[in-house]
C-alpha cells in the first residue's frame, strides 16, 4: 500500500499497547484462558484465510481482512458480535477497500456455507446462520469500530525490500513470506509496525534455514528490543502448534466462548 | 448488537438542503457538541443490487483516503455515519467553489487572486501526489472555498492509489473538459499528468471566465484541444499512435497562448504552457511547477481575506459580525449553490 506510515492512521492509531489489550480483554480473559483465547483467535484467522482463497483473493486482502478482524476484538468482547459472522464481514470490507474485484454478497454467502460445511465441519455441526442483511448490518458497525481507519500496512513489502537489500534468496523469501501469514495468528499485528514484523519474521526464517545474516541485521537500524519480542510472539505460537490438535479441541472452545444474546433468527 | 449509530445522526442539526448529485445529496447541518457548521453528505442508495452491496464503494474510497490525509488544501472528513447500506460522510463547510466564482461576473479576480487560487490547488495537489495519490476529477466544481477564502480539494469519489507500473486504470474519468489528451486516446496507464492538465485548464478558465476546451464530445474535445494547441505528432508525442483509441487528427498549427490569455504575464504563460504540454511525459509535476518564477515574482498571492467570495456570501459575511452568536438565523442563510458532488456534466 503506497502513502507514508508515519503520517497513516496505522501508525498514529492502531498501533496499540500491550496494556490496552489486556484491558480490553479482561471481560473475554474471566471466562476463557490466555491460550483458550488465542486458539479461537487462531481458528477464526484460519477461517477469514480459507474464505480468502475460495474467494480467490490476493494474500493482501486477506491479511487486511485478518487485520480488521483482531481490531474489532481489540475494543470489544467476543459476545459483541459472534465471530463467525464478522469473519465473512471483514472479507467483505476487505476486499472492497483493496479493490480487488468484486464479491457479491450472495456469493460469499454462498461460499460460506460450504467452507462451514466442507472443511469446518469438525467446529459447527449445524449450517452457516447468517444472510446477507446481517453481513450488511454488521459491515457498518465494523467501520465503525475501526474509526473508519481503513488502510492496513502489511509486513509483506517492507519483506520484499529487505530481501532485495541481502540479495535475492528466493528460499529465504518464500519461508519469510510464510511467518509473516503464521504471525497473523498472533498479536503482533496490532502491537508493532510491519515493517518490525517483517525484520522480526526474517530472522526467524534464517535461523530455520540456518543462514547466518548476523552481520547484515547488525546494520540495520532499528530497536533490536522489540524485533525480539516479535519473535518471541511468532516463536510461542509454533510452540503451541506442536501440542495443539483444532479439530479435536476447537468445538469446545467455542461452546465456552463468551456469546451474543440473541442468535440470529432464521 | 447494540447500536450506538441509531443516535448518531442526531449530532448533527439540518440547516438546508445544499445540493445533490448523482451519487449524493448534500446538506449544511449544524455539529451539536461541537456548534460548527458542517456539511453532510448523504449517499444515495440506488438500485436494489447497490443496496446488496452494502457500503457504497465510491464513499468508501472517500473514507479511506479522505482518513489518511490532513492537508490544509484538502477536504477534512470529520465524521461518517449511518447503517446498513446508507452511509453519510460529514466534511467540513465550504461556503461555496471555484466554478461559482469563475461564474460571478460580479466577481474581479485581479492577478494575485488568480495566483492565490492556483497555489492553494497545487499545494493540496502536491500533497496528494506525494502520498500517490490521484485525484482524477480535479475541475473548478470540485476546489471548494469557505468564507475565509481557503481553497480546498473535495470530492474523492474517483480518486486512486498510483505507482504500481503494471496497474490498469479506467480512463473513463475526469469530466471532460478537464480531460486530458492521453485519457481522451484511451491510455490505460497515465499518472499525475492527468490532475495537472486539469489545473491548466482551470487556470485558463480563471484567466479567460469561461471554460477554456468545453468539448461536446470527446471527438470535439481532442479537435479543440489539438486547434487550440497544435496538433501532436509521434515525435512531439512517442507512443502517441499506439493508443488504444488513437485516431489521426488534421494538423492543426495551434494559436500561442499569449494571444488567448492576453493579460497574462510572461511567468503566468510559462506555467499554463508545461500544464498543456500534450505530450503527458513532458509536462510539468507539482514540485516543478512551484518552483517557476510566477510564484515568486510579484503580485503575492492574495491572502485570504482579500479573496472574493460571491455578493450573496460576502454581504451575509458581514451582516453576521453585529449577531456573533446567530450565525445560523435561517433568514440570514444565502443560498451558496450546490456544493455538487457528481462527476456528470
Amino acid at each position: 500500500m503506497a502513502g507514508n506510515f508515519w503520517q497513516s492512521s496505522h501508525y498514529q492509531q492502531w498501533v496499540l499497547d500491550k496494556q490496552d489489550l489486556v484491558r480490553e480483554r479482561q471481560y473475554d480473559l474471566g471466562i476463557l484462558s490466555d491460550e483458550e483465547y488465542q486458539k479461537i483467535f487462531i481458528f477464526f484467522s484460519n477461517l477469514i484465510q480459507t474464505l480468502g482463497e475460495q474467494l480467490k483473493l490476493r494474500q493482501q486482502v486477506i491479511a487486511t481482512a485478518t487485520v480488521y478482524f483482531k481490531r474489532f476484538y481489540a475494543r470489544n468482547s467476543l459476545k459483541c458480535i459472534d465471530p463467525l459472522l464478522l469473519a465473512p464481514t471483514c472479507v467483505f470490507l476487505a476486499s472492497k477497500v483493496e479493490e480487488f474485484g468484486v464479491i457479491s454478497n450472495s456469493r460469499l454467502i454462498s461460499i460460506c456455507q460450504t467452507v462451514v460445511k466442507n472443511k469446518f465441519s469438525y467446529a459447527y455441526s449445524q449450517e452457516f446462520p447468517y444472510r446477507s442483511t446481517h453481513i450488511l448490518e454488521c459491515e457498518f458497525y465494523l467501520l465503525e469500530n475501526l474509526d473508519c481507519c481503513l488502510i492496513v500496512y502489511q509486513p509483506y513489502r517492507p519483506l520484499l525490500q529487505l530481501l532485495a537489500d541481502i540479495g535475492h534468496e528466493d528460499q529465504l523469501l518464500a519461508l519469510a513470506w510464510r511467518v509473516v501469514n503464521d504471525s497473523l495468528r498472533t498479536d503482533v499485528c496490532l502491537l508493532y509496525p510491519p515493517y518490525q514484523i517483517a525484520i522480526g519474521c526474517l530472522q526467524i526464517a534464517c535461523v530455520v534455514l540456518q543462514k547466518d545474516l548476523k552481520a547484515w541485521f547488525a546494520e540495520l537500524n532499528v530497536d533490536i528490543e522489540k524485533i525480539q519480542e516479535i519473535v518471541r510472539y511468532v516463536c510461542s505460537l509454533f510452540e503451541l502448534w506442536k501440542t495443539y490438535d483444532e479439530k479435536k479441541d476447537i468445538q469446545a472452545l467455542l461452546n465456552k466462548m463468551p456469546k451474543p444474546k440473541t442468535q440470529p433468527s432464521r | 448488537m447494540e447500536y450506538k449509530l441509531e443516535e448518531r445522526w442526531r449530532r448533527y442539526e439540518k440547516i438546508e438542503f445544499l445540493g445533490e448529485g448523482q451519487f449524493a445529496t448534500v446538506y449544511k447541518a449544524r455539529d451539536v457538541e461541537t456548534d460548527n457548521i458542517v456539511a453532510v453528505k448523504k449517499i444515495k442508495v440506488g438500485s436494489q443490487d447497490e443496496a446488496r452491496d452494502g457500503i457504497n464503494r465510491t464513499a468508501l474510497r472517500e473514507i479511506k483516503l479522505l482518513q489518511e490525509l490532513h492537508h490544509p488544501n484538502i477536504i477534512g472528513l470529520l465524521d461518517v455515519f449511518g447503517c446498513m447500506s446508507n452511509v453519510s460522510l460529514v466534511f467540513d463547510f465550504m461556503d461555496t467553489d471555484l466554478e461559482v466564482i469563475i461564474k460571478d461576473t460580479s466577481i474581479v479576480l485581479t492577478p494575485a487572486n488568480v495566483k492565490a487560487y492556483t497555489l492553494m490547488t497545487l499545494q493540496g495537489l502536491e500533497y496528494l501526489h506525494n502520498n500517490w495519490i490521484l485525484h482524477r476529477d480535479l475541475k473548478p466544481n470540485n476546489l471548494l472555498i469557505n468564507s475565509d477564502g481557503v481553497l480546498k480539494i473535495g470530492d474523492f469519489g474517483l480518486a486512486k492509489f498510483y505507482g504500481s507500473p503494471n496497474r490498469i486504470y479506467t480512463h473513463q474519468v475526469v469530466t471532460r473538459w478537464y480531460r486530458s489528451p492521453e485519457l481522451l486516446f484511451g491510455a490505460r496507464m497515465y499518472s499525475t499528468g492527468v490532475d495537472m492538465w486539469a489545473v491548466g485548464c482551470i487556470i485558463a478558465e480563471l484567466l479567460l471566465r469561461v471554460p477554456f476546451l468545453p468539448g461536446e464530445s470527446d471527438l470535439d474535445q481532442l479537435t479543440r484541444i489539438f486547434h487550440t494547441l497544435g496538433t501532436p505528432t509521434e515525435q512531439t508525442w512517442p507512443g502517441m499512435t499506439s493508443l488504444s483509441d488513437f485516431i489521426q487528427f488534421k494538423s492543426f498549427p495551434g494559436t500561442p497562448l499569449k494571444h488567448i490569455f492576453t493579460a497574462a504575464g510572461d511567468d503566468l504563460l510559462d506555467v499554463i504552457s508545461s500544464l498543456l504540454m500534450i505530450n503527458p511525459a513532458q509536462r510539468a509535476d507539482c514540485p516543478t511547477l512551484l518552483q517557476m518564477p510566477y510564484f515568486a515574482n510579484k503580485p503575492a498571492p492574495s491572502l485570504g481575506a482579500q479573496l472574493p467570495l460571491p455578493a450573496s456570501l460576502s454581504q451575509a459575511k458581514a451582516t453576521k459580525v453585529g449577531t456573533k452568536r446567530k450565525t445560523n438565523d435561517p433568514s440570514s442563510v444565502v443560498q451558496p449553490k450546490r456544493l455538487l458532488f457528481d462527476t456528470s456534466m
